[in-house]
């Protein structure tokens, strides 16, 4: 999965849960300016790991600032399905 | 309906398994459960439903049952260690402050008079005991569950209801998810009448204090009687098969010596000297695995701090019925997927939100401890998410929805 494709995965992930308009994702954006709250967030990485596939640890999801934190942490724990 | 021949398999007989059998039967479905304990009960134990939960069996018509059976706080109550003092109240029953707000009660109940009613809803002759699981066997029309007392049942689909340490989880996962917290817990029933010292007895109270904490509330159509549950930051390692294991009888007193005598009075009155080992379970990214799926502890075990294991299997039951009731014997993988994805969002929070609380209770007196006091003043405010959660209309917000209630 490239870059964009993981950055495009997240940003659908935020329009579902949270209703975040696309136009307002970067990667640069923190989780606070999108109004996201600890328990929103929480609710972003559950969505995201279902949607990749994968499992975010409750301390490694602590420490995200950005929307690139959460799309950096996805790209280095994802493992190609066999 | 096309689902009314599905043949589902329940293995546990505790509140969320038979919570599965009302949700699935309001939807005309049946069910067969099996319990590996000879019978339906649980000494010692007593557990708190809230809103989230008594709107379900509100609608099934058992509340009039439940709350005879039941005690309803009349506040929720924070207090010092030592010394006793309030740090925080909120009305509960006072004023109806808590059915007002979330249009459902707040009951205290033991556990044995909840499996009680609940069992008696159904009649008892789809519980089947003293069957413990040993083998799940899977083809492509049916499973097979095997028990070691030699009984062999068929069945379309089998639900995975029994607990934090869930044999049924070990199915689906392949390992052993269960996590020992660090915490442990002491707990018994008293009479109201043994403890003098008690103020407010019919409150749910938390006495707050370093490395520990014991948290009350009434049960009993009356409230003459108090269940209690004392939370330790010990051992650090456990080192026991089971999730209990017998202490002696000095260690429970001596693990609250200098506290308040209501709290010493309550820990001297229980019968057992037993220590329960308080276990969770890791975020899991599956909760089924082909036929077979899981519900309540078995796919989210946590500590026990916001009062909402047992509450949320009953959210788990009612949410799976109705996504088995869509499927029937048809798209199980879509079915179960989706429940998964509902019930893993809401249960992660809890579970987040429960293991942040254990350390706040356990503080040293000081800054830290003067802090989380402000922010118990708060719980209204802060929890309410918990309580006014409604497992129907979050079915019919989903995309595609699900039918909200039989026959809407």
């Amino acid at each position: 999965m490239s870059h964009d494709e993981t950055l495009a995965g997240i940003t659908e992930v935020l329009g579902a849960v949270a209703s975040i308009n696309p136009s307002d994702v970067t990667p640069e954006k923190t989780l606070a300016e999108l109004g996201l709250d600890s328990m929103t967030t929480l609710e972003v990485v559950v969505a995201a790991e279902d949607r990749f596939g994968l499992l975010i640890p409750d301390d490694e999801s602590a420490r995200f600032r950005t929307v690139g934190d959460l799309v950096h942490y996805i790209e280095q724990a994802a493992v190609p399905v066999p | 309906m096309v689902a009314t021949d599905l043949r589902v398999a329940i293995i546990g007989a505790g509140i969320g398994g038979l919570s599965l059998v009302l949700a699935l039967r309001e939807r005309g479905l049946t069910a067969e459960v099996y319990e590996q304990a000879p019978e339906l009960t649980e000494i010692g134990a007593a557990i708190a439903l809230s809103a989230n939960a008594t709107r379900e069996y509100a609608r099934l018509g058992l509340l009039d049952e439940l709350t005879a059976a039941s005690t309803i706080p009349t506040e929720l109550i924070y207090r010092q260690w030592r010394d006793g003092s309030r740090i925080a109240a909120h009305p509960v029953h006072n004023d109806n402050t808590y059915v007002s707000r979330f249009g459902a009660p707040y009951l205290g109940i033991h556990r044995a008079d909840l499996q009680k009613s609940l069992s008696g809803a159904f009649g008892v002759k789809n519980v089947h005991l003293g069957c413990r699981l040993v083998n799940i066997i899977e083809d492509n029309n049916s499973v097979v569950v095997e028990f070691a007392n030699g009984r062999v049942e068929h069945a379309d689909i089998v639900v995975g209801a029994d607990g934090v340490r869930s044999t049924v989880r070990r199915w689906v996962t392949g390992a052993d998810d269960a996590v020992y917290s660090g915490t442990s817990a002491f707990r018994g029933i008293v009479p109201t009448d043994n403890l003098p010292s008690l103020p407010d007895p019919h409150a749910i109270q938390f006495w707050m204090g370093p490395d520990a904490h014991l948290l009350h509330y009434a049960i009993g159509g009356n409230g003459e009687l108090v269940n209690f549950f004392a939370v330790v930051d010990t051992p650090r390692i456990w080192m026991h098969d089971s999730t209990v294991a017998d202490v002696h009888e000095d260690v429970p007193v001596a693990s609250f010596r200098g506290w308040h005598p209501a709290v010493t009075e309550m820990i001297r009155a229980a019968e057992s000297p037993i220590r329960w080992g308080l276990f969770t379970v890791r975020p899991l990214l599956r909760w089924y695995r082909g036929r077979v799926v899981i519900l309540g502890d078995a796919a989210h075990g946590m500590l026990p701090h916001h009062g909402q294991g047992a509450n949320t299997s009953i959210e788990d039951a009612f949410a799976l019925a109705a996504f088995l009731t869509e499927s029937g014997r048809g798209d199980l993988e879509t079915a179960f997927s989706r429940y998964q994805t509902m019930r893993r969002a809401r249960t992660r929070k809890i579970q987040r939100s429960s293991l942040v609380t254990s350390s706040l209770l356990h503080l040293p007196d000081g800054p830290a401890a003067l802090a989380r006091n402000q922010k118990v003043a708060r719980v209204p405010q802060d929890f309410g998410w918990i309580h006014e959660y409604d497992v129907q209309r979050a079915l019919a917000a989903l995309t595609p929805p699900v039918a909200a209630r039989p026959g809407d």
